[in-house]
């Protein structure tokens, strides 16, 4: 190519560049109206709130769902119901994000010769089902119904549908299913279900692996009573776990015990109460008799405790007015995990059941739950060609199912498997023909998640596709198997049912409010004592766990695994390690020190039949022979089944930990386990030293005092109610439109999350979370470094971004001290129809801008508009982010510190108030509460 | 690369341009033409010579951001009876009859990254005229204020609104 030609294509090249470049942005929009008028109070541009309930995970917590043209935006809970009281965790927030799944199924699939799914239509679907069940009965094969667990008007429909049609309705599915501590109480109480701990009365809690905060039964109604109960100085909480948790995190106290030990600290601490005088005249003789004698040093030896922390246990025991246990969790799962179980309900029968820490009058609804000894008889059912059609619906149990149980192989046996599902999973993956399944919130319906406690599903959003939920897919086939089925559709069988359960009065609540409370009678427990002495006779301990043991931990982020497929859930971090995409396994810092290896590096964890490569987390408090396996990292996240009980085994035993020598790049998002002395959160020692800040001399600055009229928005985050559970974070992400960038993103360190958690460990492995988001500070340094007064202070205390004025100098975040400006790197784009959930009253952020917390203007805006409608100021509590919304611990306050009366003002005025860098001088709006 | 292929893609690509621009000439966009919406609206018999009421048929003007357009169901109410023969109402009824809602084009429209509320422009007692122009007057509706930044700030200085960016920038 010569000059002449070089310049010749250049000119071509640049003038299509800057024609192409030409156009004019101002598109005219159409302005739709309406075919006929909105309903009553609907104003176009304003926000409707609807009830309904979460279905994200077993405990179904009550909702607030706001809507805006027409679309749900963001989930809120709802402040009278009975479980999460206004209250919502990361998953519920998250369960948005299944409604607007990309991936959800969108019409019958059949799967073919090959292997491959076509989509069929529904008819063909029914029709292919109603035959093949007719089919093998007649051949004299069982058909099945397999569903994960449900309650409410659902499980009549089920029943109903079962009896009609001869199919043989299975003990429904959960990986967590409780069963060693339902067995239990069914052996000792006769009652097959789970009682609500009233942890929110007692004045010691004692809880031996339950996990009350990420997965154990309710975790946001746990949370919100756990949080109160370390808040409060004049009661107590000991955590006993092997590994490292959330809920060990943030107990008063946690104590590291050998695995599968736990029997022999109960049997310890049983025989210790009894002996003294409190609980001996409440325990029976002939039980006396054959309670095992256990000593204290071997008790200690076994467990691993010290003498002296058992002998503190017990003296605590014995001082508490109220005390209890709850043992659950990774605690029962394991080979002694039966008896843990069983000695834990005759301590909590000795202790708690006088007081009434455990309220069987509202139990948990799950007595038609199994467990894996049921989904072994089915494997062998289906091995020796006894079933015909097998329904699965709403649960995975190829994932959870050991490989001992070999299901899959099973599986094939089946003539023809059914799965209703929203997403594909492991299970769905054998199915032959899978039916899509309708959202909660596109669906009428009921659930019962608590005995006595009823919610409301309610169609909220209009069905994307051609999803039908599970009653009128139920009626619909008992109408093609039959000719004739119970009511039209599943509303007018609702309503049916429902005009037949509640009063006029008890509906109109149940529609107005979104949940009805029905007081059931209160069962008197009486311990079976024949069958109590013949638990103690048979009991049987055995040794503990061979070390080094890993434990197989469930996941805030996922419960059981079921919402990994939510990717705001793998974009918002681990908590304790700060890991966000990825699988990973968390060593102590010792054994990762002896194995020379470093975080990311491989480590190879080998038992006799099993062995896992997975890149090691150095978590600082992990007991050294202990390893934390997330269950997200694992293919089957159950070692075995306990014969006995019927639980998933959670460890893994008599490990060889070698390094591989590979490095894997994990996206850690903390910069530091440590504060590195900086007093972030002030320690007793930070306060001696009292920062050096009184000594400065007066403020000087080059820029006018703040004046604020009638706002200065704030917020006090109170460090020793906050658990580190991140629903604020997850709340955040949806309200205020914030991009979910993906691994590699994070891996540049470009992640996007407005508010983050920051775990913060002492020498002691101990560990505090900060929730650090932007601190509106009245001296903002971004502010003064912005050359297009893109960032700027505003008359009510809020440091703002004006996004349009913003040309991506990136100064301001440079200049903030707290790190907590996000760039947009790229033009962040979300796979329709993920992009219909997006909040309008933000705009959406493009490339090249900065942007961060608001203070939740947008909600700011809303009540100013209707306190001016009103001709007031907002008053205290009318406005707040929806962090401080969120968070189950009630730890995040906003509110207008120049309102004297408010709690904002009362709470930053607080001797335990403080602000992060305040020697820095740039006056922070965000108050903390140092934790005592 | 033979030597007569550059002049001939920059003719070929510079007169395709010349010719996409004399076709858009040609098609020009139909907001810019008289008559472009779905519906010959007349705001002069309807406001001005009925004298209705701008919130008679924009009802969420008082009550929130959005002044909202009137449902199809709304018109027809009135024009089930009223000049049912003119071929513009008969437009109309036919919307209401295929159930399909009028897709207007957009005459005033503000950025997406603005908040602006017309409640509370109303009930700070502006009129509907400061922005919109004598809408009464007008055939077919024009915009006549430029809804930039500077004239927003223009009156809100006049008259001593809110100064603060973040009270319209979202």
């Amino acid at each position: 190519m010569d000059r002449r030609q070089f310049l010749q294509m250049l000119g071509l090249v640049s003038g299509a560049a800057a024609l192409s470049s030409c156009g004019s942005e101002k598109g005219q929009k159409e302005l739709v109206s309406l075919l006929v008028p909105a309903e009553d109070g609907i104003i176009p541009g304003t926000e409707t709130w609807q009830p309904s309930t979460c279905c994200e995970c077993p405990a179904h917590c009550g909702l607030l769902t706001r809507i805006r043209e027409n679309r749900p935006v963001k989930l809120e809970g709802n402040p009278g119901h009975p479980v999460n009281r206004g209250s919502l965790c990361l998953r519920g927030q998250a369960s948005l994000w299944r409604l607007y799944h990309p991936q959800r199924l969108q019409t019958p699939l059949k799967r073919q010769a090959d292997g491959r799914l076509q989509a069929i239509s529904w008819a063909q679907a029914f029709t292919e089902i109603s035959e093949a069940l007719q089919h093998n009965r007649q051949q004299g094969r069982k058909n099945a119904w397999l569903a994960g667990r449900t309650s409410g008007t659902l499980g009549t429909l089920i029943e109903e549908f079962c009896d009609t049609l001869d199919i043989e309705r299975l003990a429904e599915f959960e990986p967590f299913s409780h069963a060693a501590l339902r067995q239990s109480y069914g052996l000792l109480f006769d009652q097959t279900d789970l009682p609500r701990y009233r942890v929110d009365q007692t004045d010691l809690l004692i809880t031996i692996g339950a996990d009350l905060l990420e997965t154990f039964l309710s975790p946001v109604d746990y949370t919100n009573q756990a949080s109160t109960l370390a808040a409060d100085k004049k009661r107590h909480w000991t955590h006993l776990e092997p590994h490292y948790s959330l809920t060990g995190a943030n107990a008063d106290r946690r104590l590291v015990l050998t695995p599968g030990s736990e029997g022999a600290l109960l049997l310890w601490l049983l025989q210790a109460l009894v002996t003294q005088g409190r609980y001996r005249g409440r325990w029976p003789q002939a039980l006396q008799n054959v309670l095992p004698t256990s000593d204290l040093a071997a008790t200690a030896s076994a467990t691993g405790l010290q003498p002296e922390q058992l002998q503190e246990l017990v003296t605590h025991f014995v001082q508490a007015k109220k005390p209890l246990l709850i043992v659950g969790g990774v605690a029962t799962g394991h080979r002694n995990g039966q008896s843990v179980a069983l000695l834990g309900a005759l301590l909590q029968w000795l202790t708690a059941l006088p007081w009434g820490g455990l309220d069987f009058s509202a139990t948990e609804n799950y007595s038609r739950v199994g467990s894996l000894l049921d989904l072994k008889e089915l494997s062998q059912k289906l091995a020796s060609d006894r079933v015909g059609v097998l329904f699965v619906s709403r649960c995975n149990p190829v994932r959870h199912s050991p490989t001992a149980l070999s299901l899959n192989a099973a599986l094939s046996k089946a003539h023809l498997k059914v799965g209703l599902t929203d997403l594909t999973d492991e299970t769905t993956d054998q199915m032959d023909l899978i039916l899509p399944l309708a959202h909660a919130l596109e669906t009428w319906g009921d659930t019962e998640p608590r005995q006595g406690v009823i919610g409301l599903l309610q169609p909220i959003a209009s069905p994307q596709h051609q999803a039908h939920s599970e009653g009128d897919l139920l009626l619909k086939l008992l109408r093609q198997a039959t000719g004739k089925s119970p009511a039209v559709d599943w509303e007018t069988y609702l309503q049916n049912n429902w005009q037949k359960r509640f009063n006029r009065n008890q509906l109109s609540q149940l529609m107005k409010e979104g949940y009805l409370i029905e007081p059931g009678p209160k069962p008197s427990i009486r311990l079976n004592p024949s069958r109590a002495t013949k638990a103690l006779k048979n009991l049987q301990l055995r040794a503990p766990l061979a070390l080094p043991a890993a434990v197989i931990a469930p996941s805030i982020r996922s419960f059981d695994g079921r919402s990994r497929s939510l990717e705001l859930l793998s974009e918002i971090p681990d908590p304790l390690t700060t890991i966000s995409y990825g699988n990973w396994v968390a060593v102590a810092p010792q054994t990762a020190h002896r194995l020379r290896m470093r975080d990311g590096g491989e480590l190879q964890i080998k038992s006799a039949d099993w062995q896992s490569t997975q890149p090691i987390r150095s978590q600082p408090g992990l007991a050294i022979e202990i390893l934390t396996l997330p269950m997200d990292s694992l293919p089957t996240p159950a070692a075995g089944i306990d014969p006995l009980t019927g639980e998933a085994l959670r460890y893994y035993e008599a490990l060889q930990l070698n390094s591989t020598g590979k490095l894997h790049r994990l996206p850690i998002l903390a910069g530091s386990p440590s504060q590195q002395g900086r007093g972030l959160i002030p320690k007793p020692i930070h306060r001696q030293k009292k920062h050096e800040q009184d000594n400065h001399g007066p403020r000087a600055s080059f820029y006018p005092e703040p004046q604020y009229e009638n706002y200065r928005w704030a917020m006090a985050i109170d460090l020793q109610r906050c658990v580190g559970c991140s629903a604020c974070v997850a709340s955040c992400y949806i309200e205020n439109n914030v991009p979910v960038v993906g691994a590699s993103d994070h891996l540049a360190g470009r992640e996007m999350s407005w508010l983050r958690i920051e775990p913060f460990y002492d020498e002691q492995g101990r560990v505090d979370f900060l929730p650090m988001l932007c601190q509106h500070c009245n001296y903002a340094p971004c502010e003064a470094v912005c050359p297009v007064y893109a960032a700027y202070h505003n008359p009510e205390g809020l440091n703002v971004q004006v996004y349009n004025r913003c040309v991506g100098t990136r100064y301001c975040s440079n200049n903030c001290p707290y790190k907590v400006r996000r760039f947009n790197w790229w033009q962040h784009k979300s796979t329709p129809p993920l992009d219909q959930l997006r909040n309008p009253d933000l705009p959406l952020r493009t490339k090249g801008m900065m942007e961060k917390c608001t203070f939740c203007l947008q909600r700011i805006r809303i009540a100013k508009d209707r306190a001016k409608d009103e001709k007031r100021l907002v008053q205290d509590g009318e406005v707040t982010t929806a962090c401080a919304q969120s968070c189950p611990t009630g730890a995040i306050v906003f509110g207008n510190l120049l309102d004297k009366e408010s709690q904002i003002y009362h709470l930053t005025h607080s001797q335990r108030a403080y602000r992060v860098f305040a020697e820095l001088g740039t006056e922070p709006g965000v108050h903390y509460l140092r934790p005592e | 690369m033979p030597k007569w292929l550059p002049p001939i893609l920059l003719c070929a690509y510079f007169g395709g341009f010349l010719l996409l621009i004399a076709l858009l000439a040609w098609f020009r966009p139909a907001t810019h033409r008289e008559n472009s919406q779905p519906i010959a609206f007349p705001h002069t018999v309807h406001a001005d010579r009925l004298g209705l009421a701008c919130n008679f048929c924009h009802e969420s003007v008082t009550q929130g951001p959005q002044a909202g357009m009137p449902a199809v169901e709304k018109c027809v109410s009135c024009h089930q009876a009223i000049a049912t023969e003119r071929p513009e109402i008969q437009k109309l009824l036919s919307y209401q009859e295929k159930g399909k809602p009028i897709q207007w084009q957009r005459i005033h429209q503000v950025p997406d990254f603005i908040y602006f509320s017309h409640k509370r422009h109303v009930s700070s007692g502006l009129d509907c005229a400061a922005c919109h122009g004598a809408i009464a007057e007008m055939k077919e509706v024009r915009r006549v204020r430029s809804l930039q930044m500077g004239w927003c700030l223009s009156c809100h200085r006049s008259r001593g609104a809110s100064f603060d960016c973040a009270t319209c920038h979202k």
